[in-house]
């Protein structure tokens, strides 16, 4: 993740697999700083895996520092309330340099 | 229109019961319905129904009260057991004899068709309590499976699953009341024992909020999509700001029960019911259709008076509580909701 000065709050730029993915760097719940909080998975229930679940999404949810709601970086999406979102970013490449859109 | 969800008929004595239990187990002590620390004075049930026999123990006399002078179409009766007791197989004999005694005097004599049962199970031996509601599931007139309120493990943990399991394939809501008798007791309250019967009355119903947590995060409710509890103590009024905080948490720690696929709150329709009590809501009775609203409780409750017990509440006086509400929440409470639940259908044109 590189937190880019931009805007209000700041943006983060994630790099999942290759793809790249801003979000605003403010939680939708209380406005924290979203990007400082973990990058990582999530975890689906999956009756057949030992305690019942399974890691997915990996590199991908970012989690945030205050109250650890779970954000899809790729789509701005809370994971519990996909109704409750941040704002995400259009990310081009271009000869090498990275463009974040507003 | 009145539907009275939450009726405890009782043996005319204590030692009743044993004309109901096996020869094998005549011999063993058994506690008295009343026999606890915390009893209200005077007695748990109202005082001028302690006669040659117990309160509530004459199907006419209960029949007149609950139907004739209440204006109720019908009653869910649902009887206490013995509490909770150490020798567990025991128990489960305790629970067939109560259900037998039901039949025999109560449901199968009533040509009038409105007193409806429930099968008694006893929770700490789970194999006899599938066995109990695979025996009695068929019989038309038992509508419920009851348990304890009082348990060692909360109603959400994985060993009582297959009781659920089996209430929900008959189709059966699995009703949650305080017993009667004082076996091996726990204390009433989360943090103990309460000094005097206030303490007790007033907090020991909101024990059914852990029973209801842990059916929701533990899983039960979304695996068993039928799965459907009734709290008969009430406590109805605390549930607001309890599942407010269980959805906070779930927002923040989702990912350690994923399969809780939903708000906790978005379980309540489906799966919970409350019946009235006297001792819930807001004191001032302006702020009763505010607080109904919350959670939309009023597709949730439904009209039950504790009869015989001291604190039992008329449909007059319900329905006095519900004054504030409107007439449609309020014919929710009094009836429908109960109508649906137990598949009763009430005549319109009566009273």
């Amino acid at each position: 993740m590189k937190l880019v000065d931009v805007g209000k709050f700041g943006v983060g730029v994630y790099n999942v697999r290759g793809s790249l993915h801003a979000i605003v760097n403010y939680c939708s719940h209380e406005g924290a700083p979203l990007c400082l909080g973990l990058i990582g998975g999530t975890n689906e229930a999956d009756p057949a895996a030992p305690g019942g679940l399974r890691r997915t999404r990996e590199g991908q949810i970012v989690r945030c520092p205050w109250h650890n709601w779970e954000f899809d970086v790729t789509t701005g999406c809370n994971v519990a309330d996909p109704r409750r979102r941040v704002r995400t970013y259009q990310v081009d490449v271009s000869d090498g340099e990275v463009y974040v859109s507003a | 229109m009145i539907i009275d969800t939450n009726v405890q008929p009782h043996f005319r004595s204590n030692a009743e019961i044993r004309r109901y239990l096996p020869e094998a187990h005549q011999l063993r002590a058994i506690p008295d319905v009343e026999q606890q620390w915390y009893q209200a004075p005077g007695g748990d049930y109202r005082k001028d129904l302690y006669g040659e026999h117990y309160p509530g123990s004459d199907p006419e006399t209960v029949a007149r009260h609950l139907f004739d002078d209440g204006g109720a179409q019908f009653a869910i009766l649902n009887p206490l057991t013995r509490g909770n007791i150490a020798d567990y197989l025991l128990n489960s004999r305790i629970c067939a004899a109560v259900n037998d005694w039901l039949l025999d005097q109560w449901l199968e004599p009533d040509t009038s068709g409105r007193f409806r049962g429930t099968i008694r199970v006893n929770p700490e031996d789970p194999r006899g309590a599938v066995a109990e509601i695979e025996r009695l599931a068929a019989h038309p007139k038992l509508v419920q499976v009851g348990v304890p309120m009082q348990s060692r493990e909360p109603y959400g943990k994985p060993v009582f699953e297959p009781i659920w399991e089996a209430a929900a394939a008959h189709g059966l809501p699995v009703a949650v009341h305080i017993n009667g008798g004082n076996g091996v007791d726990y204390a009433p309250t989360f943090a103990g024992h309460a000094h005097t019967y206030p303490g007790y009355a007033a907090f020991m119903p909101l024990n059914y909020f852990v029973h209801l947590a842990t059916l929701i995060v533990e899983g039960t409710f979304g695996r068993h999509p039928g799965l459907k509890f009734v709290f008969a103590d009430g406590g109805y009024d605390i549930l607001t700001p309890l599942m407010w905080r269980l959805d906070t948490f779930w927002l923040s720690m989702r990912d350690q029960t994923p399969w809780v696929d939903r708000y906790p709150s978005e379980y309540l329709p489906d799966h919970v019911r409350f019946c009235s009590s006297a001792f819930d809501g807001p004191t001032e009775a302006d702020q009763m259709q505010r607080w109904m609203e919350f959670s939309a409780k009023a597709d949730l409750v439904m009209y039950g008076s504790s009869y015989p017990h001291w604190s039992t509440s008329s449909p007059e006086v319900t329905a006095a509580d519900l004054k504030g509400v409107d007439a449609a929440q309020s014919e929710k409470v009094l009836w429908r909701n109960a109508s649906e639940l137990y598949g009763l259908a009430v005549k319109e044109a009566t009273r």
